[in-house]
């Protein structure tokens, strides 16, 4: 048991934190007893907004990084980012956690969610999509669950349950990697059927293809982020080379994207309306600035790889393109064509921001109080140096 | 089979009275006021587009992009012709919304329950052998319902017979063919009319090629994932032979 010091009830973040679940309390008030009008300002016009622009395109697409670890260390045999695999599966987890969460406020009838189980259809993108993610949920619940077995005081059945885990893991790893690539692929795939209302900056018919290659290195970015909050506000310990090394791979991968989405301007339509006079350039620009070229070259510069600072910002450029691209595909370019002019009601914000938080704070719990990261050694605070807790005696 | 039905639209014919609008709302139960755009309580609506009235409505796709989106096929394509909503199996995903070019499928936002709307020809009165109550309704003929293949003889009759038709008729080749479709006397671009981005070609053909890939992918990209896994795992049982065999060795020399 290790014994926190300066014990404080109220700190900033856990205000911030009330404050964020109090906003989100009211808004999930307003979305189910008050209704959608009172809670978001979708339309027939845009039905989707924020909850799955954000909540649902974001949210799946920034837990990549725990498939892309998972097959690093256990398909590619890459042992050396073996420390991250941990952290990657619960960040994940904790993101598809979030995901299926939101389902809960952004469908219109909730109690259903269980209905792609039995009543399917396979040439809907979103059936699969559906069908993946429930999947890959379970998955990600499977490679987390001994993070938590292992801390059971029953040590036959701990024993019993990771041997057998032991024996699935590799199955498990490669059903993963498998619907994690169908169904980041897929969540672009969904705006295929909608040509003629995706603004042509955005529509491709590789948008599968172009989901898939930013989503990889957008996870790789968003694990740094974490690791890097990890190791700055919680006791745990963990080599900067690897988060650098990391980081040279997220350059090269957002190099390939940069390139195939370069090409696949100029195959398509979009090549045209690259300096049209639109808010929409606008927004691509900046999604492309935030998301390619600013991140491209600071990743080049080895002293900004060097730096975990300079490293973690980088990163977090690199998350908001990413957030960018899936909020551009998702509102913007639908908005261009069907005149919506939607702006997110502030419950949206609210609950989605409630949800995240609640993901947070998991996080912190797991990384305290499960093995996710190694911990430092810490030596014991003076004044409590004397009092024996039961676990020691 | 039975033979798909279909609702014929003559523009020219059309005088804006309005009684498809308010029979459609009556036999639904929604408040009978003219909308000017469609809506949960407009499931067609007559649009003034400067002297000419168009009745909007669902086309009911051959093909429908809505029905491929909705992933608990809650949307079908019925033999009979008419797009059907099952509202027992929607969850609210709002896809449908998504995919069709029209903008047809309306979100009852109001409701804390609510369903999607959308025109379903009257499914339930043609199973019963009657019309579309819109049709029923019409004073001057401007809608018409029958078999698909006789409706499209006659407007094909009407525009051969009357010159001042323009020479096309949309909806037999639109979104791949729809089932319900117009003739005019004004040019379709100027009367508001979608132009589909896809030709000929029906939407859902955009989203199956996608998902044509999946087995392959799964197939080639599972093999080849468990080959690397393969050889990742021989590289290390490899490598802990060649440890023990010079450790052996170091402990004989």
């Amino acid at each position: 048991m290790t014994i926190e010091k300066n014990f404080k009830i109220v700190t900033f973040w856990r205000v911030i934190s009330a404050a964020i679940f109090l906003a989100g309390g009211y808004a999930a008030y307003l979305r189910f007893l008050k209704g959608w009008q009172a809670s978001t300002n979708l339309t027939d016009l845009q039905p989707w907004g924020l909850w799955v622009g954000f909540g649902t395109l974001c949210g799946v697409g920034l837990s990549a990084g725990g498939f892309a670890i998972a097959a690093a260390v256990y398909l590619l045999g890459m042992e050396r980012y073996r420390p991250l695999l941990r952290p990657a599966i619960v960040l994940s987890f904790l993101g598809y956690s979030t995901v299926c969460t939101g389902m809960l406020y952004e469908l219109g009838l909730p109690w259903r969610i269980w209905h792609p189980m039995i009543y399917w259809n396979g040439h809907s993108v979103l059936f699969d999509v559906s069908l993946c993610v429930m999947c890959y949920t379970s998955v990600l619940l499977l490679e987390f669950a001994p993070f938590a077995i292992e801390k059971l005081p029953y040590p036959k059945f701990r024993a019993w349950a990771l041997h057998w885990h032991h024996k699935v893991l590799i199955a498990l790893v490669l059903a993963g990697v498998l619907l994690s690539s169908m169904h980041q692929s897929y969540l672009g795939g969904l705006f295929l059927i909608a040509k003629g209302k995706v603004y042509p900056l955005w529509y491709s018919p590789y948008l599968t293809t172009l989901f898939y290659l930013s989503a990889i290195p957008a996870g790789i970015a968003m694990l740094t982020i974490v690791l890097y909050l990890c190791v700055r506000s919680l006791n745990v310990k963990l080599e900067f080379s690897l988060l650098e090394e990391m980081s040279r791979v997220m350059g090269m991968l957002l190099a390939v994207y940069a390139i195939f989405r370069m090409l696949d301007l100029s195959k398509g339509g979009g090549i045209h309306y690259l300096f049209v006079r639109r808010i929409e350039t606008a927004y691509f620009w900046l999604e492309i600035a935030l998301l390619v070229i600013i991140p491209l070259f600071l990743l080049s510069q080895s002293r900004v790889r060097n730096n975990p600072q300079a490293l973690y910002w980088t990163c977090a450029v690199v998350v908001m393109g990413f957030m960018a691209n899936r909020l551009n595909v998702s509102i913007t370019a639908i908005d261009a064509m069907t005149g919506a002019n939607y702006v997110p009601k502030w419950p949206e914000f609210a609950l989605t921001m409630a949800v995240l938080t609640g993901a947070a704070i998991v996080f912190r719990l797991s990384v305290i109080y499960l093995d996710i990261l190694p911990k430092k050694e810490e030596p014991k605070p003076l004044r409590w140096v004397n009092v024996t807790t039961p676990a020691e005696a | 089979m039975e033979k798909r039905k279909s609702i014929l639209i003559d523009i020219k014919k059309c005088i804006g009275c309005q009684s498809c609008e308010q029979t459609c709302q009556q036999v639904h139960g929604f408040p009978v006021e003219h909308q000017a755009h469609l809506s949960e309580t407009a499931l067609t609506f007559v649009d003034q587009k400067g002297e000419k009235f168009v009745r909007r409505m669902c086309l009911h796709c051959e093909d429908p992009a809505c029905a491929s989106a909705c992933l608990v096929g809650a949307l079908k394509k019925s033999a009979l012709g008419p797009v059907t909503y099952d509202a027992n199996k929607c969850m609210g995903c709002r896809y449908c919304m998504i995919a069709c070019p029209q903008g047809v499928p309306k979100y009852q936002w109001t409701k804390l329950a609510p369903l999607m709307k959308k025109c379903d020809m009257c499914y339930e009165r043609q199973v019963a052998g009657g019309q579309p109550a819109c049709v029923e309704a019409c004073p001057v003929q401007a809608s018409i319902f029958g078999d698909r293949e006789v409706l499209l003889h006659e407007a094909w009759e009407r525009i051969r017979s009357d010159s001042s038709y323009v020479p096309r008729i949309y909806g037999t080749e639109e979104f791949g063919g729809t089932d319900v479709f117009y003739i005019s006397d004004v040019a379709f671009e100027d009367l508001g009319f979608v132009k589909p981005v896809n030709g000929s070609q029906p939407l859902p053909t955009l989203s199956a090629a996608a998902l044509g890939e999946s087995p392959t992918v799964v197939l080639v990209g599972g093999s080849m994932l468990a080959a690397l896994y393969w050889i990742s795992q021989r590289k290390k049982d490899v490598a802990l032979a060649e440890l023990r065999e010079t450790e052996a060795d170091e402990k004989r020399g």
